[in-house]
């Protein structure tokens, strides 16, 4: 028989070996049976989505974003559901622009649009008085033109003056004569929802006129009863350029303006009646030697809601679902990192231990057994608080505590694995110690540290929320630990505020049970061994 | 190698981790941000009122003096002065610590007891409901973050719900007699040492039922029961003996978890123990007090590691007679 002949029958021979026994499964065939691991599987793919399409998910940045409503407002469905949330506005912001206004002109004013920023701004053209007359407009109730005199100096005055005892005011529920003011543009917007806790408006102007010229802003809220709230006004003398102003509920001019006592709250008292407001801008002016041109940029007005999306805003007002969504970010980043930086040293650690044996062994299972010992939640809260609060920082003390399991592991199996004959082959054909650590002994142990690989995530990810949670996290970034702590420290008790506390929670639960899982399918397949522990 | 030489080599290593933990100790607080001169000294100080208190304080001797002395009056317990309250450490220590092993051993005690009775009846009775609740548990304790628990039982038992106290360990001004102060403090233990137990039964149900069914395989069991024993007789005169090491083992093994735990669950119900003054002496950067705190959580798990190490040797016969002692 010829070589060739025989190595032919040989390869027949294994040939039908090979089709008699059942074919081997190949890993992944395995895999797929498990119901518990393609579970796991699709739940991880779910979160590593939610994090790189994050700003597809979520249209706010998590920290960038603040006061997009009130303090712990509920989540918009909420309102819905609950009939104790029923009603409950949502955040009404409103940029008002040329388009957004009707315009009620007198004769003679030109009311036109001209180019700002990204809103059209309205530019007013009011015609020059004709004749010298008593000085216009000045209610009774408004501060006396003679006490404005040390105000000239910045040309804009603001005749705020407080009634203590709210009997006499200028704002509320006096109709003025609307037949004197040049023009006035109005926006209505519907209001049926409950009494919010603030609002807010803003708006800068600017002023050309002759310098003998005074010109009167308003800015006024009508009530659906026809109430008007003047929330601020203005007499200025000559041009004006860059004015602008901020009206708060929450600033106590404007309680003093509005000649509300000290209990009650604007939003309260201006917000309570449902129905159509409207918010009028009024400007006049009394200018002899010229015409007046003003130019209001886009007003903006707001009502802060106390709803908001998803999951309603945390205690700055910033999105919470725009922090669970960016907090699937940092959890994964974390848990990651960690693992395979604690995978890398626990694996060197076994394999030198357990293959150079003696010595060396003695020293490194000592320091694991030290640091076994340690207790990792103390030591991490201090050297967290030394080394500053940084997610970099928590990611290498978390491998620095927990590399020691897989050390230990992996030096068993190099134990059981350097007596084979294959690394007495290795070592009779002169390979180095580090050859045979890395190309024969470490492939081997490969399926086990992949599998702890994927059990340390889950196990690192909850640690770093823990550390999160009591304040040792990085005040930077959006993790779902800090959303705990901010709900615990900020209200969410008091408030009952579940929509702040479930999600992240569960959120958390979910990736670290989805590892544990993969972890466990992996483990059954690969280290069939080790079915029973762990 | 006999129990002896074992237990002498057990004492040699809790030296060791002692000796390491005291000497990170030192380290870290000397390398710590803050001058400890600036903590201690008015700026108003004049030079030399601030060279008498350096040298009081042993600042100006060398560091091999310093750490000698350091390490002198921790043995002796002598933890120096916290910074924010003005009091010595060990004696706000020594006030929480009764109430940290209070919570400590009513967790312990019923995380145990639940834990392993669940375990070896859901071995017992493979396929059951048991069984489902012990995988089941054993997950949730793997992968449930057990301060979420513990802020969901809290809003739900605080104030959904608001039946139980939900911080302190006892009311604001206590009431009158032992009986009444003995109740109420039970009473502001139901809700941290119940949550504690929910978290922590699982894992101990899941590992007591998994050495229970490599027990329940051998091959004395199968003889035993071809004998015709009784199922109680065999599952706990049998099989529960010859787990009992390894389970010895869980326990003492898992107090460095439980201090860990310890922390998060006193700072969560505001329980006046030790691991909340760790917390929140760390947060206000009052470093004596900190640092003793520490050093007692350390020599706790020391100490408790060790009592491990001994119970292992005293349950497990093969180091007690001295036969093969390879752990």
């Amino acid at each position: 028989m010829t070589q060739n002949q025989r190595t032919a029958e040989k390869a027949q021979v294994a040939k039908a070996a090979a089709a008699a026994a059942p074919r081997r499964l190949t890993f992944w065939e395995q895999y797929r049976r498990k119901p518990q691991g393609v579970a796991g599987l699709l739940i991880v793919a779910l979160y590593i989505a939610v994090a790189v399409f994050a700003p597809v998910v979520s249209k706010y940045d998590p920290m960038e974003d603040m006061y997009l409503a009130d303090n712990i407002a509920v989540p918009i469905w909420l309102t819905k559901v609950n009939p104790r949330y029923r009603e409950l506005p949502p955040t009404m912001q409103f940029n008002l622009g040329f388009d957004s206004w009707e315009v009620t002109a007198a004769d003679g004013v030109e009311v036109t649009g001209w180019e700002f920023e990204d809103a059209e701004g309205i530019s007013i053209d009011l015609p020059a008085t004709e004749a010298p007359e008593p000085v216009e407009g000045e209610d009774g109730a408004d501060t006396p033109p003679d006490s404005e005199d040390s105000g000239e100096l910045f040309s804009i005055v603001s005749n705020v003056q407080w009634d203590p005892f709210g009997l006499v005011t200028s704002g509320q529920g006096t109709s003025r004569d609307e037949a004197d003011e040049a023009v006035s543009l109005d926006f209505s917007f519907d209001y049926d929802y409950k009494k919010p806790q603030t609002f807010s408006a803003s708006m800068g102007y600017h002023i050309d006129a002759p310098s003998d010229a005074s010109t009167f802003i308003e800015l006024d809220l009508v009530t659906p009863s026809g109430k008007a709230f003047d929330l601020w006004d203005t007499t200025a003398y000559g041009s004006v350029s860059n004015g602008s102003f901020i009206v708060d509920a929450r600033d106590f001019d404007l309680k003093m303006r509005l000649g509300i006592s000290f209990f009650d709250e604007p939003a309260d008292v201006v917000f309570s009646e449902r129905g159509t407001y409207t918010v009028r801008v009024k400007a006049r002016s009394d200018s002899v030697s010229g015409p007046v041109n003003v130019r209001i940029e886009p007003v903006s007005f707001g009502v802060l809601g106390l709803a908001h999306g998803l999951l309603g805003t945390d205690h700055m007002g910033s999105d919470l679902w725009a922090q669970l969504v960016y907090g699937t970010r940092i959890a994964l980043a974390i848990g990651l990192s960690a693992a395979f930086i604690a995978v890398f040293i626990g694996t060197s650690v076994g394999l030198i231990a357990g293959y150079l044996g003696g010595i060396v062994d003695e020293v490194l299972m000592g320091v694991v057994d030290v640091l076994l010992s340690i207790p990792t939640m103390p030591v991490l809260i201090v050297l967290g608080a030394l080394f500053g609060k940084s997610v970099m920082n928590v990611v290498i003390l978390l491998a620095l505590f927990s590399w020691m399991g897989i050390a230990r592991i992996v030096r068993s199996q190099t134990l059981s694995l350097k007596e084979r004959t294959f690394v007495e082959a290795a070592k009779a054909a002169g390979g180095s110690s580090n050859y045979i650590m890395v190309s024969h002994i470490l492939p081997n142990t490969m399926p086990l540290i992949f599998a702890n690989l994927v059990l340390r995530i889950p196990s690192a990810i909850l640690t770093e929320a823990s550390l999160s949670f009591l304040g040792l996290g990085d005040p930077r970034v959006p993790t779902w630990g800090r959303m705990l702590q901010n709900a615990r420290q900020f209200g969410a008790f008091t408030k009952m505020a579940w929509w702040w506390m479930l999600p992240p929670g569960i959120a958390l639960t979910g990736l670290a049970v989805a590892f544990v899982f993969i972890g466990n399918s992996v483990n059954e397949i690969l280290n069939p061994r080790y079915r029973e522990r762990s | 190698m006999g129990f002896r030489s074992y237990l002498l080599k057990r004492l040699f290593y809790a030296v060791v981790v002692l000796f390491v933990i005291l000497t990170f100790n030192y380290v870290l607080f000397r390398i710590m941000p803050g001058d400890p001169e600036k903590m201690i000294l008015d700026p108003n100080f004049t030079p030399e009122a601030k060279m008498e208190l350096r040298r009081q304080y042993g600042l100006d001797d060398p560091p091999l003096t310093q750490y000698l002395n350091y390490m002198k009056s921790l043995l002796t317990f002598d933890l120096g002065m916290s910074f924010s309250t003005r009091r010595l450490v060990w004696s706000e220590l020594r006030e929480r610590l009764p109430n940290t092993i209070v919570l400590f051993m009513v967790t312990f005690v019923g995380t145990a007891a639940l834990g392993i009775s669940l375990g070896v009846s859901s071995a017992a009775n493979r396929g059951k409901f048991s069984e489902q609740l012990v995988m089941g548990a054993g997950l949730f304790a793997h992968a449930v973050p057990s301060f979420f628990i513990q802020l969901l039982l809290l809003l739900l038992f605080g104030y959904y719900w608001p039946i139980l106290p939900i911080h302190g360990t006892i009311s604001a001004p206590p009431p009158d007699g032992a009986w009444a102060q003995f109740l109420d403090r039970a009473w502001h233990l139901i809700l941290p040492a119940g949550s504690n137990i929910v978290i922590g039964f699982g894992s101990w149900a899941l590992y007591t039922r998994n050495t229970m069914l490599e027990a329940l395989g051998q091959d004395y069991i199968v003889t035993a029961r071809a004998k015709g024993l009784p199922r109680r007789e065999i599952l706990y005169h049998h099989s529960l003996r010859s787990v009992l090491p390894p389970i010895v083992t869980l326990i003492f093994m898992s107090l460095p978890g439980a201090v860990s735990g310890a922390v998060i669950t006193e700072s969560i119900f505001s329980w006046h123990g030790v691991g909340r003054y760790l917390l929140d002496a760390t947060l206000q950067m009052d470093y004596p007090a900190a640092q003793g705190a520490f050093y007692l959580i350390a020599l706790a798990v020391i100490i408790s590691n060790l009592l491990a190490d001994i119970a292992y040797g005293l349950v497990d016969p093969r180091i007690r007679v001295g036969a093969g002692a390879k752990r």
